[in-house]
């Protein structure tokens, strides 16, 4: 009885941690360690709740504010028609009383992928999803049409259905799909919408932005300022190739494009915070090694910081 | 194209199936140990009613012989205990302000439907916020570990972490749930 609070705490910890191993076999010595002390339990539940109570939270969410009207019929215009619509409620309401509670619950996943590891992920609708490193997405397997991006790079190929948009989340900014495949960049607060075949509508709810072939739209997270500009379709997605083109990006931005890419960690000194860059990269088949040869393409020398780089100017003293 | 998306990181909830009968024996004579585990996990005198129970409803299900029989039930038992636990956490906390979020349950709640979602929403972002304070990194572990039912092991191998890394930001991730839960079940 001399172990402290804080020493049980984490000893619950670890043991909690461990016990959900799917290969976990040390129940015998769990049994001895919880009955070596009352407290022990006690931190064990609480240290497994904690996991389950955000577990459920993910469950919980809904992976879209559901729009009001989705699947309800309208409400009758007039009184004719009253006795059609009150049939049709009717209908809507034993028809939601029959989908079992399970089918309507969303089932979260993510796909989280490195710096420098790519994955593509097939829908069942025939959609792809090219997922650059350093990318977290989210998707629900109950609501196929949807995905969240969390943070990262993917390029979106989607069978279009008018009546079932495919819709992207990043942060407050919703963009929907109307035939389309495109590109989406998230880092930070910031977001770069590139379309190459079809269009997607930004913020339909709001802004309404609609983005054609060849266009591009970044999306200033902090202010919600839609920037629209030109970029070639042929650009669009290139870290699929291993070409990644910029149109006077500041350096920051080539840094963690090269970082989801590559898989290098990169860092930009301060005195080149202002630079930008025009141009194609081509960074397929490199490896992080390979940010010496790359970095003077961006008017910068690599310098090597602990496991990653720094770009500094060309002219800084080593 | 695949009735699921083609993802590779998505497990299946268990990777172990239900008991075959042969197992029964065995199981029987360890009788003990899985009762003695009950009471430490705070089942006292239920102990052996959860343990029948549980037994039942386990070879009940049975379709295939699993490899690791008694690790099985021994986690059968733990998840029975704690879900045990979670309902009596939920039952005390009904009065109060807190709006209990169970996906599993939520006809519990008498909260309008809308307003569960915007709290569920709310307290997953306020939970992903202290997550993240601890870095991306600790974030996205917890998720495989938590939400994809990923092991330590696979998700090092994943991210090209050492295994102390992982089980460290798990211990990260843990320690800022515990605070936060406390902190809300406190008010």
């Amino acid at each position: 009885m001399t172990d402290t609070n804080e020493q049980i705490r984490q000893e619950a910890l670890e043991w909690a941690l461990a016990s959900q191993e799917a290969d976990f076999a040390g129940w015998d010595a769990l049994t001895g360690w919880l009955e070596a002390d009352a407290r022990h339990n006690q931190a064990y539940d609480a240290a497994m709740a904690a996991g389950s109570w955000m577990a459920d939270l993910v469950a919980a969410v809904p992976a879209l504010p559901q729009p009001a009207n989705d699947g309800q019929p309208l409400p009758p215009a007039n009184a004719r028609s009253w006795r059609r619509g009150f049939l049709a409620l009717a209908a809507a309401i034993v028809a939601i009383l029959l989908i079992p509670l399970w089918q309507m619950r969303p089932q979260p996943y993510s796909v989280i992928t490195p710096n420098g590891q790519t994955r593509t992920i097939a829908l069942e609708d025939g959609s792809r999803i090219l997922v650059n490193g350093g990318t977290r997405l989210m998707l629900d397997r109950n609501e196929p049409r949807f995905a969240r991006l969390e943070r990262g790079e993917a390029m979106f190929i989607v069978r279009h259905d008018e009546a079932d948009p495919f819709v992207v989340e990043a942060g407050d900014v919703r963009l929907v799909d109307a035939g389309t495949a495109f590109n989406v960049v998230r880092s930070g607060a910031g977001l770069d919408v590139a379309v190459s075949e079809g269009a997607v509508i930004v913020n339909p709810d709001g802004e309404n932005v609609r983005l054609n072939p060849g266009r591009r739209a970044q999306i200033d997270g902090a202010s919600g300022r839609i920037l629209v500009s030109d970029i070639a379709a042929s650009h669009i997605g290139g870290w699929r190739s291993g070409q990644i083109a910029f149109a006077d990006a500041p350096l920051g931005e080539v840094a963690q494009a090269i970082e989801r890419t590559l898989g290098a960690n990169v860092t930009v000194s301060p005195d080149l915070a202002g630079a930008r860059f025009s141009g194609i990269l081509q960074v397929a088949g490199r490896t992080p090694d390979a940010l010496p040869q790359i970095a003077p393409v961006l008017g910068a020398r690599a310098v090597r910081r602990g496991q990653g780089w720094e770009l500094v100017s060309i002219d800084a003293q080593p | 194209m695949c009735a699921t998306p083609n993802v590779s990181l998505a497990l299946p909830e268990s990777g172990t199936s239900p008991p075959s009968q042969g197992l029964q024996a065995l199981l029987l004579a360890e009788r003990e140990g899985f009762l003695r585990f009950l009471r430490a996990r705070g089942a006292g005198d239920a102990a052996e009613d959860i343990f029948q129970d549980t037994w039942l409803r386990l070879a009940a299900a049975q379709t295939n012989p699993i490899a690791e029989p008694r690790n099985y039930l021994f986690r059968a038992l733990n998840n029975v205990m704690h879900d045990r636990y979670r309902s009596a956490q939920r039952a005390r906390r009904r009065d109060g302000e807190w709006i209990e979020i169970n996906s599993s349950n939520a006809e519990a709640s008498d909260a309008p439907l809308p307003d569960r979602a915007l709290a569920a929403r709310q307290a997953l972002a306020q939970a992903e916020a202290v997550l993240r304070a601890e870095g991306e990194r600790v974030l996205d572990i917890f998720r495989l570990f938590r939400i994809e039912g990923l092991g330590q092991r696979a998700i090092a191998e994943h991210l090209g972490l050492s295994l102390s890394t992982v089980e460290k930001d798990l211990q990260k991730a843990y320690r800022a749930l515990i605070r936060l839960k406390e902190t809300q079940d406190a008010e």
